[in-house]
């Protein structure tokens, strides 16, 4: 893609999204109620679909844009400008769906990627259990063959948009007399089936997008299944690794550092106003080295995807430096603006909020490798360093005290 | 822009590794230091016949024409052995700043000696470094600590005319009116060798001044800037190998201390910062080779990175290392001294800071 044609294609999404977006985002989205924003949602994504806006990497015959990687970097760093209710879909378009491409059948996806492209249809991604969660291979949910399929019994946990999800993929235990990695299998599976039952987790704040899916013999056709028998843990790690470098804007989702200079302009330390406070300033100066520093690392990760290979794992730093800064940047925000820092605004997103950008912070360190997996991962596949002691390893699954 | 260093650049690079690799080692440091002469001459002469003093000089005056590219990979790898050579000064600014000028005469008599090695420069840019006024000719005042003045031929350096005007001038540094001395005994980093000097009525020649003046400077020091943050990159990086190889060697509680997450997430974190200021560094040389529009913004970035990047490779470096780590005959402290001397020369991180949020403001 040339410099002119990215330049041209900015300038028609730019304006774009200034005429269109307007519509669905901001003022448009306050006091709705989460069903009533869903589905502004939906209509916003729908709409998208139909202008090459939406999963803009994924084919035009499945309701996709057909575009490049760059083309998906301008529009969505665009597309953040605005205040949308794109949220719902992140994880749907983001994990699940790019698999469904890696895996199932023509058939298959004619039927079931456009409805996910334009929002009629959510997916999730079943992975974390209670006993499960850095060490995913450690899960005990189980897959018994019934017939042309499969039984499912178990509970997993953390799963995002569960409540809304018609489809998810999940990872289960096929064969616990083998080693634990070698026993799992990965399955596709229609969350509207009998014996599923979602329970919404109430977060420390705020509307929650946390569940807990348990599976009550829930039975599923081996036609679903993606990858080999037994085969589940690669595309489990290969789906991860989709979503270690998902994060999709320099501010992780939160206030960005322009919006923290202009706080830092408004307030004062000791009379004097903050930016001329020598620790203020370094905070920022770090903040923006750092975001710089990440534009090529990150660049060079999206590359690597798209040209089919696997990134180095340097490139998901994004992911642990983004979400630590994001949580830094906020509570400095926060003691600037004292004891007025207890009230949030009502509805406002954490793009716009230094509370609610703060707030939300914890679980971006813990969820898709959490900060201490991710060193670990560096420290191993970059340093060479040894693996952590694990007393499990070549044990069977079913031999573990 | 997703900038990368060309074939041919990394092959130079390549090179150079190998070849400092072999010829300045640890050992060789410290005979330096307990030698006389103020920088490891045979070392530089070695330097020389590979052409690294002329390499950013252009061929009319007996250099090789590249490019700022070529000084970026060198310094990396001046950085990562920690040469006691006067190979920054001399000619990543020296040469730099006298080809810049627009009077060829100077270009002609200043620049040759400098490629074939013969000229070693001492070069003081910033603030606080002492005073020297200008007049008719001559210059006079004070100036110290700067690196390599007690053994430099030649002094470009700050000055103030008598109407106060800012100006940048070029003295004999070898002039009988030239008091100098290499600031010697207890010394930060004894391998960059720091001198004083007092002037009295020196001859000097005038390089530029006023806004001619303000812009050569300006340039210098973002050129300072990134090459030092090149040198800042390779000493973190050897500090980030000599850590590891160090946890995969020493036993503690039956396994290597590598296998502990206390080490491992030590050495990612630096692994991590190391990686923010390669992709900083070459933002900045990138900048730097094309004159590009955000050169002081990338000044910044690159120096600050590679400040914080270095200070923490080289102060986890030691700790990796434990007691040992601490004393002269392990080799940590020559980065931990190194890493320290880097982040107060050419403005300090809170400079640097002010330096870019300028930027960020007047941008607002």
């Amino acid at each position: 893609m040339s410099q002119n044609d990215t330049r041209a294609y900015l300038a028609s999404a730019r304006a774009w999204l200034a005429e269109q977006a307007p519509a669905y985002s901001g003022a448009a989205r306050r006091g709705l109620s989460v069903e009533e924003d869903l589905a502004l949602g939906r209509r916003w994504l729908h709409l998208k679909s139909e202008h090459g806006y939406a999963a803009i990497t994924m084919p035009k015959i499945y309701g996709g844009g057909g575009g490049t990687e760059i083309e998906k970097v301008i529009f969505t760093n665009e597309e953040n400008n605005y205040d949308l209710p794109t949220g719902y879909f992140g994880i749907s378009l983001g994990m699940p769906v790019p698999m469904l491409l890696k895996y199932a059948s023509e058939e298959v996806l004619r039927e079931l990627v456009p409805p996910a492209i334009r929002g009629e249809q959510i997916w999730c991604q079943l992975f974390s259990e209670p006993a499960a969660g850095s060490d995913l291979a450690a899960l005990t949910m189980r897959a018994t063959p019934d017939g042309d399929g499969w039984r499912l019994n178990g509970q997993k946990l953390w799963t995002s948009w569960a409540q809304y999800s018609d489809w998810g993929v999940v990872v289960v235990r096929t064969d616990p007399t083998v080693p634990k990695h070698a026993g799992l299998t990965y399955f596709y599976v229609d969350m509207k089936s009998p014996g599923v039952e979602v329970r919404v987790i109430p977060k420390l704040a705020g509307e929650s997008e946390i569940n807990e899916v348990f599976f009550n013999d829930v039975f599923v056709p081996d036609a679903q299944r993606m990858g080999g028998v037994g085969g589940g843990f690669k595309v489990a790690m290969e789906t991860l690794m989709i979503e270690r470098y998902a994060v999709s804007d320099e501010a992780v989702g939160g206030i960005s550092v322009e919006k923290f200079v202009d706080l830092a302009m408004r307030t004062r330390i000791n009379g004097q106003p903050a930016l001329a406070d020598g620790e203020v300033r370094r905070l920022i100066a770090d903040t923006v080295a750092e975001r710089q520093g990440l534009r090529s690392i990150h660049r060079r990760a999206m590359a690597a995807i798209a040209a089919g290979t696997e990134p180095g794992p340097e490139g998901a730093i994004r992911k642990l430096l983004g979400a630590r800064r994001r949580q830094q940047v906020s509570a400095v925000a926060m003691d600037l603006l004292g004891v007025d820092g207890v009230i949030m605004t009502e509805g406002a997103q954490p793009t716009e909020d230094f509370t609610e950008s703060w707030i939300e912070s914890p679980p971006l360190r813990i969820a898709g490798g959490s900060d201490e997996i991710l060193r670990n991962t560096i420290a191993e596949k970059v340093l060479g360093l040894p693996q952590d002691h694990r007393p499990d390893k070549g044990i069977p699954f079913n031999k573990l005290s | 822009m997703n900038f990368d260093f060309s074939a041919d650049q990394k092959e130079l690079a390549d090179h150079a590794r190998r070849f400092l690799g072999e010829s300045c080692t640890f050992d060789r440091l410290r005979d330096n230091m307990a030698g006389e002469e103020a920088y490891d001459r045979s070392l530089w002469q070695q330097m020389v016949e590979l052409g690294w003093t002329a390499i950013n000089i252009p061929e009319a005056q007996g250099g090789l024409g590249m490019g700022s590219l070529e000084l970026c990979l060198l310094s990396e790898e001046v950085g990562r052995v920690l040469a006691p050579v006067p190979f920054f000064s001399t000619v990543c600014l020296g040469a730099h700043i006298l080809n810049q000028l627009g009077q060829e005469s100077l270009r002609e008599q200043y620049l040759p000696p400098i490629a074939a090695g013969e000229s070693v420069v001492a070069v003081a840019l910033m603030p606080g470094l002492g005073q020297l006024e200008y007049a008719d000719g001559c210059a006079s005042g004070a100036l110290g600590p700067v690196a390599w003045l007690g053994a430099a031929d030649l002094l470009i350096s700050r000055a103030r005319d008598n109407h106060g005007t800012e100006c940048l001038v070029l003295i004999d540094a070898k002039h009988a009116t030239v008091a100098r001395r290499n600031i010697d005994g207890v010394v930060l980093d004894g391998l960059v060798r720091h001198g004083q000097a007092e002037f009295s009525a020196t001859p000097a020649r005038l390089l530029a001044s006023g806004d001619e003046a303000r812009r050569l400077i300006e340039l210098a020091l973002a050129q300072a800037a990134i090459l030092t943050a090149f040198e800042q990159l390779g000493g973190a990086q050897a500090c980030c190998e000599m850590a590891r190889d160090y946890s995969l060697e020493r036993y503690t509680f039956g396994r290597v201390i590598g296998g502990y997450q206390a080490i491992k997430h030590k050495l990612a974190d630096v692994q991590v910062e190391i990686e923010l200021a390669r992709s900083n560094a070459y933002y900045g040389a990138w900048a730097l080779a094309t004159d590009a529009a955000e050169l002081a913004r990338a000044a910044a970035l690159a120096r600050i990175s590679a400040t914080e990047a270095f200070t923490l490779a080289a102060e986890e470096n030691l700790q990796v290392h434990g007691g040992i780590g601490y004393t002269w005959e392990a080799n940590c402290h020559f980065y931990y001294q190194r890493a320290r001397l880097l982040a107060i020369n050419y403005g300090n991180a809170d400079y640097w800071s002010q330096q870019l949020l300028a930027g960020l403001q007047a941008a607002h």
